[in-house]
């Protein structure tokens, strides 16, 4: 089982590329969603 | 006919302001020279290496230097708000892309027939024996550089950090004719010079895909 | 919301899936040894990365012909996800390369060509990021999008008549033409998968920047209140 090492490298670096990819857009997502609301709760005060 | 019409006047407009003041040409002429005179303290320029080394290293200057040419291409129509003017005049906007592009390769052709012999003589290259042959190398090069950099300054000159931002839309884009130029230069310049059909094709391919996508999407580029 | 996370479970449990298949299901290679089981993560990482990218390529053409912000949502999306498979390629790249050819990165073709493909949907993004306007940034952007991908053949042609020409110092084999049938499958199974993984990545961007458009909207309407 030589290189079993880089094997498994190269899959966590697969993998973590892909979930932190994944968990950036999930945050600003959120971060954009409360935006919103906050948005749309003074928009509905001012009215 | 219309078109080429159109063509032609704007075109006399562009050569007429850029010979008018020279300052295109005379910079970008100094700014090659710069470059090629660099170049000769990173490796050492004895006959053999010059030959190795000498054909990429020319096309990368013009390559860099066409980055910093084309950049006042759209821009200097901005300052004064001539574009809308411009897009007034023609009924088709592809004629004002035609006319800054046929400047455009104008102005590169020249500057690189000026640079041609200083390299020569510099890195004892002779390129004399096949001189009309490098001369349709560099126009088809030319011709590849200015019809992306045409369009891509055009891009460029809406956007913030415009200077930068060119080279970098624009040095990737032109990875094939990098290649293709270089090699067709380099079957030139070995001591039995030998006609580059394959890659002058290719260059002609290359330009022949990308003025057809600038007819195509160009007008919207120069929409208010 | 229940529905998203329902989603990414099934997709994480179809990677789960995958990565046990690609180090336990499938065969040791007889020449190149346990290194080989890279090549599930890699070589289907570069085709959906291409696919990607053909994905931003439509959008930017609907765009530029239908105006609907919505294509331009979908062109910046499978960019962006586009470049995260192209990322994952060149990073495992070199470690299968390093143990295999003795050297981490050569100027082959296909190598040279992921290289470049990543410099130009980079400089697509950063354009991107330079334009105030959002319709003029879309309209643009499209347009450099659809250079850029008319450029990929010319440039994989360009490197490979130039590489013909010169000897090569490392031959790569020809890779998924005389694969073993378990192989075959466990590498079927991965480019299916990816190709999910493309697919639910690219619909999440997308909804966050469907967010970025209503924002916009919220706010010309207060402006106009």
């Amino acid at each position: 089982m030589k290189n079993l090492g880089s094997v498994f490298a190269a899959y966590v670096i697969g993998w973590g590329i892909f979930f932190i990819y994944y968990i950036t857009v999930a945050r600003r997502t959120a971060a954009l969603g409360e935006q919103i609301e906050r948005l749309k709760n003074t928009l509905n005060r001012s009215k | 006919m219309a078109l080429l019409s159109n063509t032609a006047v704007l075109l006399g407009k562009e050569l007429r302001t850029e010979f008018r003041s020279r300052e295109l040409l005379t910079t970008t002429v100094v700014f090659i020279l710069t470059i090629v005179v660099l170049f000769s303290f990173t490796f050492d320029p004895s006959v053999n290496e010059s030959r190795r080394f000498g054909p990429g290293l020319l096309w990368l200057a013009f390559l860099f230097a066409a980055s910093l040419m084309l950049q006042p291409c759209f821009l200097r129509e901005q300052t004064n708000d001539t574009l809308s003017a411009l897009r007034l005049s023609v009924n088709d906007p592809f004629a004002i892309f035609l006319a800054k592009l046929a400047a455009n390769t104008l102005f590169l052709l020249l500057t690189q027939v000026l640079l041609l012999p200083v390299f020569s003589i510099l890195y004892n290259v002779p390129v004399l024996g096949a001189f009309p042959q490098l001369i349709l190398v560099m126009f088809m090069g030319s011709l590849g550089l200015s019809v992306t950099g045409t369009a891509l300054s055009a891009i460029s000159a809406q956007a913030r950090m415009r200077e930068l931002l060119l080279p970098l839309l624009l040095l990737p884009l032109l990875t094939p004719v990098l290649i293709a130029s270089t090699e067709a230069t380099a079957s030139l310049l070995v001591l039995n010079p030998i006609m580059p059909w394959k890659w002058l094709g290719f260059l002609l391919g290359f330009d022949v895909v990308f003025l057809t996508a600038l007819w195509l999407f160009g007008e919207y580029l120069l929409e208010e | 919301m229940k529905k998203r996370i329902l989603i990414a479970a099934v997709v994480v449990i179809l990677m789960s899936f995958a990565a046990y298949a690609a180090l336990f299901v499938a065969p040791t290679e007889s020449k190149m040894g346990t290194i080989q089981r890279i090549f599930y993560l890699h070589a289907p990482s570069g085709m959906v990365a291409l696919l990607s990218f053909f994905v931003c390529f439509v959008g930017n053409l609907a765009y530029v012909f239908t105006r609907k912000p919505k294509w331009d949502w979908l062109g910046v999306s499978a960019a962006e996800v586009g470049m995260a498979f192209c990322t994952v390629l060149i990073l495992t790249g070199p470690i299968w390369a390093h143990p295999v050819w003795g050297i981490w990165w050569t100027w082959d073709a296909r190598l040279t060509l992921t290289f470049v493909l990543w410099l130009l949907y980079t400089s697509y993004l950063l354009l991107r990021t330079l334009v105030e306007d959002p319709d003029r940034r879309a309209l643009i952007s499209a347009i450099y999008g659809i250079f850029a991908f008319l450029d990929v053949p010319l440039v994989y042609g360009s490197i490979r008549w130039w590489r013909t020409q010169h000897p090569q110092p490392v031959i790569m084999g020809g890779s998924g033409s005389g694969l073993e049938p378990t192989m075959a499958r466990v590498f079927w199974f991965w480019f299916l998968n990816l190709v999910i993984l493309m697919i639910f990545l690219i619909h999440e961007r997308y909804a966050l920047e469907a967010m970025r458009g209503e924002v916009q909207s919220i706010e010309r309407e207060a402006e106009a209140a």
